[in-house]
């Protein structure tokens, strides 16, 4: 029987910008994943207890309100010592205060620990397709 | 019919006074605010620093100010930033607060603004007014000849500091928009029960005003369900002594619609104040506002275009003020030049297009205001009569049955069963109905609209149309069919 991986949802921080994660959920599970959907504003501790619990394969995190880097201060850390090493981790959305080059800013969040970083307006399928791919590589599909 | 009421039970002035130094007590600058003096100096203040005078002066004289949102964490940027706006023109500021303030978690605040004064940068996306308090919070009131507004918290802090709007009654916004699992009941109890400083100034001759933004339709969905909550909340705020008040029109980019719905909220919400005895409330203004998905950083001909539109569909409608946010809203906060650019852009229109003062009347604007006010007083006999005539009573079960509803929410207790598409001319359409109860000639109307674009498109509207009119105003395209250079 194919494996069907698990993802989960949500913005990270107290973003309260919902509809982008609503969205990418909604076509992840239309995509055949399994989706567990935090909605808005979960902490990152939250993220990486409900990856224990459900053993999940990837965490995909929005944010839009240019305040994900306070956020994620210390998170690679915390998820190394929960043990969650080969989660895939990816963002999306503003994630950095004013006007900014996409390049530094997929820098800056590839240095946090993210697999995947992605600018505003991405297509979900351009995240899937990217998802599916890097399962792949890793077994796990 | 029923008799008219509004289920509140007012707290007596002890536990008031209890309850109001409970909330300050939550920050040392808390300790700052002396009540009677906090009255002093409102009633110190100049004409032009008290909001609903300025408001009223700017519909008196013809003319009309953008209501921008601005908040930068280093006390000196911002009294920089707010003396930028003035000169653009702007004599309504606002203090947009930073999201820690807005969550209470001010430690976590005082360490990083600790932070901005030691590198310079503003790492908070807004100015934190609990933290500064009083006397600092003062400075920049007294610094900038505008009247100002704190936006999304601020409490009585803002209003000691000389902030002269303030929230009072039912805010939907809360409910609706930025919470994950508030319940109706608690939005409720938290509006209706609690606080009512702002009665408590009224009746010391200090009338602090209100905008009101209704349930925010975050994505494009008609706008009755959203008058409706204005409605609600217009009533809800008298009740509680609020003295002065003004709607948000929330602008989905078809100017028939636009225009409609900045007509028929201040005309409708005035009748229902009426009809529940509040004839001593002021409506000072409408404010038309931006608030669909807007154009990414780095489209600066499409953010300067959604901006000037709003303005001058404010403009034409004789508003005299307009919620505008700057270029920058797509690149999260924005710099003191975009913010001047953008408002210059803005006052360009004002001068221009309002001072004509033009009267037309459009076949469209009509339809739609009358189709819009159709829908306004169904759902709100349907809310008086689940209440039996009690507006809060019925507003609860409304909403814990979906007789109000509205989608995109991120609250896990909102029914979440409509869903808005545009049509083929732009305008915003039901494509779900869930529970609104919505007459039947009203259905036919949206669903034959909706089948005008499912022609133009050749194919059946459904959940990916809705998802792909999100992004109709951010990529400028609000009608259905592929562009031309496509």
């Amino acid at each position: 029987m194919k494996r069907v991986p698990t993802v989960i949802t949500g913005t990270v921080g107290m973003d309260a910008h919902v509809i982008g994660t609503k969205v990418l959920s909604r076509a992840l599970r239309d995509a055949g994943f399994k989706v567990i959907e935090l909605g808005m504003q979960v902490t990152p501790e939250e993220f990486i207890s409900v990856a224990q619990e459900t053993r999940a394969d990837a965490i995909l995190m929005s944010s839009l309100y240019g305040m994900a880097e306070l956020d994620l201060k210390g998170f690679n850390e915390k998820r190394m010592e929960a043990g969650l090493g080969d989660v895939l981790l990816y963002i999306g959305g503003n994630l950095v205060i004013g006007r900014s080059d996409n390049q530094e800013v997929e820098k800056k969040f590839k240095a946090l620990g993210f697999d995947r970083v992605y600018p505003p307006e991405t297509d979900t399928e351009v995240g899937i397709a990217d998802l599916k791919k890097d399962l792949k590589v890793r077994g796990k599909m | 019919m029923k008799k008219l009421r509004i289920s509140n039970k007012r707290i007596d002035d002890d536990l008031l006074m209890k309850k109001r130094r409970e909330e300050l007590d939550k920050w040392p600058t808390g300790r700052e605010v002396d009540f009677d003096e906090a009255v002093a100096y409102q009633k110190s203040l100049p004409d032009s620093k008290i909001w609903w005078k300025v408001m009223v002066k700017l519909r008196e004289e013809g003319r009309m100010s953008v209501f921008p949102r601005a908040g930068t964490p280093i006390l000196e940027n911002m009294i920089e930033l707010c003396q930028s706006l003035r000169d653009s023109g702007v004599v309504l500021i606002p203090v947009t607060t930073d999201s820690y303030t807005r969550l209470g978690q001010y430690e976590k605040i005082e360490e990083i603004l600790k932070e901005c004064y030691k590198t310079g940068k503003p790492l908070l996306n807004g100015f934190p007014i609990i933290n500064y308090g009083v006397k600092k919070t003062r400075k920049l009131i007294e610094s900038v000849d505008a009247a100002f507004s704190p936006r999304g918290a601020g409490g009585e802090i803002a209003i000691a500091s000389g902030m002269t709007t303030a929230e009072a009654g039912i805010g939907f916004l809360g409910f609706g928009s930025y919470s994950k699992k508030m319940t109706i009941r608690e939005l409720v109890e938290r509006s209706q029960n609690g606080m009512r400083t702002i009665g408590w100034y009224a009746d010391r001759g200090v009338i602090l005003c209100k905008d009101l933004h209704g349930w925010l339709p975050s994505a494009p969905f008609p706008l009755s369900v959203n008058i409706v909550c204005l409605i609600i909340e217009a009533v809800t705020a008298a009740e509680q002594g609020q003295k002065a008040l003004y709607p948000l029109v929330h602008c989905m980019g078809n100017m028939a619609q636009d225009m409609a719905w900045i007509r028929l909220a201040p005309r409708i919400i005035r009748e229902y104040l009426d009809k529940f005895g509040y004839k001593d409330c002021m409506i000072i203004g409408t404010c038309p506002a931006q608030t669909p998905l807007f154009p990414v950083a780095m489209d600066l001909g499409g953010a300067f275009a959604y901006l000037t539109y709003v303005s001058m569909v404010g403009a034409l409608s004789k508003a005299n003020a307009v919620d505008l946010r700057s270029i920058d809203e797509g690149a999260g906060v924005p710099t003191r030049e975009t913010h001047k650019v953008s408002y210059r852009a803005a006052k360009w229109i004002f001068d221009i297009v309002r001072e004509q003062k033009i009267n037309f009347e459009m076949k469209d604007v009509a339809v739609e205001e009358k189709v819009t006010e159709i829908e306004v007083r169904a759902i709100l006999d349907k809310i008086l009569d689940l209440g039996d005539g009690d507006i809060v009573d019925g507003t609860i079960k409304a909403v814990e049955s979906g007789v109000l509803d509205s989608p995109w929410s991120p609250n896990v207790n909102v029914k979440d069963k409509v869903l808005g598409v545009r049509d083929a001319r732009g305008a915003c359409r039901y494509l779900e109905f869930g529970n609104l109860p919505l007459p039947k000639q009203v259905k036919e109307f949206h669903r034959r609209k909706v089948a005008e674009r499912e022609k133009l498109e050749g194919r059946k509207a459904d959940y990916h149309t809705a998802v792909r009119d999100l992004w109709s105003l951010s990529k400028g395209k609000i009608v259905g069919i592929p562009p031309y250079n496509q």
